[in-house]
């Protein structure tokens, strides 16, 4: 395949990538680097660096449907973000000494249990905790958002738990390339009993933050190739951009468990590369 | 929504917007380039400090390579979550907040000690 028609590819890789990203809410790096890896054999250092960008691209793309709707938790997000981008950092110094099949395999699961996943049924807004924690009332993390027009106060507990959780997040998204934000949603809603629509907007935050963390080791170590990163995040961009204008007209729940099955496809093959080199 | 608030978000909305047309108008003309030269000069992969990245994507631009714009465009993604991240100490600062702006320098050393640790081939 020659140079042209190899980026050409890429591109319309990216923009499937941020498509079905945006649609499904899976995000991008679990498309890019199964893309990069297994269809263009790129070392798998090269391929989650360049998947990171694709990240912090989906993330960026995706930012204005929640900036100024009061759901993003600031605080939470700055105190969080301490140990997701403390995770990122340790993931993407050990990245570059794991051996390629651990990845491989490592990636297989996570992307197997993202796939499933997929078929949990979607969160609502219940009551969260009746009381914020010492610990959350001292750093102030409880909080209010606006929902038809009244406001809805919080209280935050679980802080400990969840900024162990976030370590765990920023680690597995440098190690893997992925954005982690269903690792990150779980801690903030499921842990610390934030709102599943603040967790979400909040995620949203952190996870470009915590790609730029690993995002910048990959770069400044040499894994990002210009042509091949510059085809994947302008297709992200234009991806993600359909997608957001098709989300309301698709059956998105439906999409969402079909992509799943594919996903899960992929995670074996992936699971196979790293366990028996297939 | 009150004036902080308000800024806070006229100023997240202005980074989005310019960052994502900026990178990728800066992506096109790359891939542009490298396609009119029929993909035959692979661009070589950048690595060091930002610093020297986009100095020698400076210089490539004078020569209208590829990498000069491609380069800069990733330099610009990576820098879009950290402006808003100072766009998050900024407004701590502006209500005195010093414990979340002392935790917000601490996250920004975080991303910079990812640079740094990267170009020392760690």
């Amino acid at each position: 395949m020659s140079a042209s028609l190899m980026v050409m590819v890429i591109l319309f890789g990216g923009i499937a990538a941020g498509l079905v990203g945006s649609l499904t809410g899976l995000g991008g790096g679990m498309i890019i680097v199964p893309l990069l890896t297994l269809a263009f054999h790129l070392p798998i250092p090269e391929a989650v660096g360049i998947s990171l960008f694709g990240v912090i691209a989906t993330s960026t793309g995706a930012a204005p449907r929640f900036v100024g709707t009061g759901l993003s938790n600031v605080r939470a997000a700055l105190f969080l973000q301490i140990a997701a981008s403390s995770g990122a950092l340790i993931g993407a110094l050990v990245a570059h000494h794991l051996p390629a099949r651990l990845l491989f395999a490592l990636f297989g699961i996570v992307l197997g249990y993202s796939a499933i996943m997929s078929f949990r049924p979607q969160h609502s807004d219940v009551a969260g905790a009746p009381e914020s924690s010492p610990l959350a009332q001292r750093l102030r993390l409880g909080s209010r958002y606006q929902q038809a027009g009244q406001w809805v106060e919080y209280r935050v507990v679980g802080v400990m738990p969840g900024f162990g959780i976030m370590i765990g997040a920023g680690f597995l998204s440098a190690l893997l390339g992925i954005g982690s934000g269903a690792f990150k949603v779980l801690a903030m809603d499921r842990i610390m009993k934030l709102p599943f629509r603040v967790s979400t907007a909040t995620s949203n935050f952190m996870i470009g933050i915590t790609a730029a963390t690993s995002a910048g080791f990959y770069l400044s170590h040499g894994d990002i190739p210009p042509v091949i990163a510059g085809a994947i995040i302008l297709g992200v961009i234009v991806g993600a951009y359909i997608g957001g204008h098709l989300v309301r007209m698709l059956p998105v729940a439906t999409l969402r468990k079909l992509f799943a099955v594919v996903l899960l496809l992929v995670a074996l093959q992936m699971l196979l590369k790293g366990l028996f080199n297939l | 929504m009150n004036g902080i608030a308000r800024e806070r978000r006229l100023l997240n909305i202005w980074i989005l917007r310019v960052s994502i047309v900026l990178c990728a108008l800066l992506i096109a003309m790359g891939l542009a380039i490298f396609f009119a030269h029929g993909g035959a000069h692979i661009p070589a992969t950048p690595s060091g400090s930002l610093r020297r990245i986009m100095h020698t994507a400076a210089h490539a631009s004078l020569g209208l390579h590829a990498s000069a714009f491609l380069d800069a465009a990733i330099v610009v993604l990576l820098l879009t979550p950290v402006a808003r991240l100072l766009v998050g100490i900024y407004v701590s600062a502006r209500v005195r907040d010093w414990l979340y702006v002392a935790i917000g320098v601490l996250v920004v050393a975080l991303v910079i000690t990812g640079v740094i640790a990267g170009q020392s081939g760690m």
